[in-house]
């Protein structure tokens, strides 16, 4: 299955694209998705710190616009995304 | 009775008048106006701009959710809310949010507006990304999101 995943925020450095497209053989929990990005960020960008705490500090949120838990899964494709630290006003 | 809205500023600005306009059909007593803007310094840096981010449907959502609240939180009945947020590049000195509240009593009306403001800050997924006098810019640092 097809997971793109939708960047904002300080994780838009991850790509100029604004997503970043994951293709995963099998359902996957939120907190094993973090590690297959945290891998693809690992590979890409040699380890880049900052870029690691993004996705360690980051929620996400469905195409449902709910915020969803470590303990969700994933089981379709669809766009899935990264809400790093906030604030606005 | 409430306006939301997410002003792109490549396609309009974000204007008061829209807010005084909206508060005045509202007929209630006590207008509170809160307006923030993009201000020159920031951990000593001289800020030139910032880069707002939204993720649009969320932020939306998390309005709505903070006016629905404030009947039981704040007991506050009878009240009419504008909110609107920029995405997009906004200079120096120029608006980035408006919250204008109108209510039955001023007491209301205060306490309104800083919790709207307060919990803006807390859980809309709005993001920062400053602009400085020597053209670097960075990503500002927020607060995570309670999953």
């Amino acid at each position: 299955m097809k997971i793109i995943l939708e960047l904002f925020g300080a994780s838009r450095d991850f790509s100029e694209k604004g997503h970043i497209d994951f293709e995963i053989p099998k359902p996957i929990l939120i907190k094993d998705f973090r590690k297959v990005i945290t891998d693809y960020l690992n590979d890409k960008f040699n380890g880049n710190t900052s870029f690691l705490q993004i996705v360690k500090n980051s929620a996400f949120c469905s195409e449902e616009n709910e915020i969803i838990s470590d303990n969700y899964k994933i089981t379709k494709s669809q766009k899935i995304s990264i809400i790093p630290p906030i604030g606005g006003g | 009775m409430l306006h939301t809205k997410i002003i792109d500023t490549q396609k309009e600005q974000i204007k008061i008048s829209d807010a005084e306009q909206f508060i005045a059909s509202s007929k209630f007593g006590a207008n509170i106006y809160f307006t923030g803007t993009v201000r020159n310094l920031n951990d000593n840096k001289e800020v030139t701009g910032i880069t707002y981010d939204s993720h649009d449907e969320m932020v939306i959502k998390s309005f709505e959710e903070i006016y629905n609240e404030t009947e039981q939180k704040l007991n506050i009945q009878d009240k009419a809310v504008f909110i609107e947020h920029v995405k997009g590049y906004v200079k120096l000195g120029e608006m980035s949010i408006i919250i204008a509240v109108a209510c039955k009593h001023r007491d209301q009306a205060y306490v309104l507006s800083r919790y709207i403001i307060e919990e803006i800050k807390k859980r809309t997924p709005i993001w920062k990304k400053e602009h400085y006098i020597n053209e670097d810019s960075q990503w500002l640092k927020g607060n995570p999101i309670k999953t």
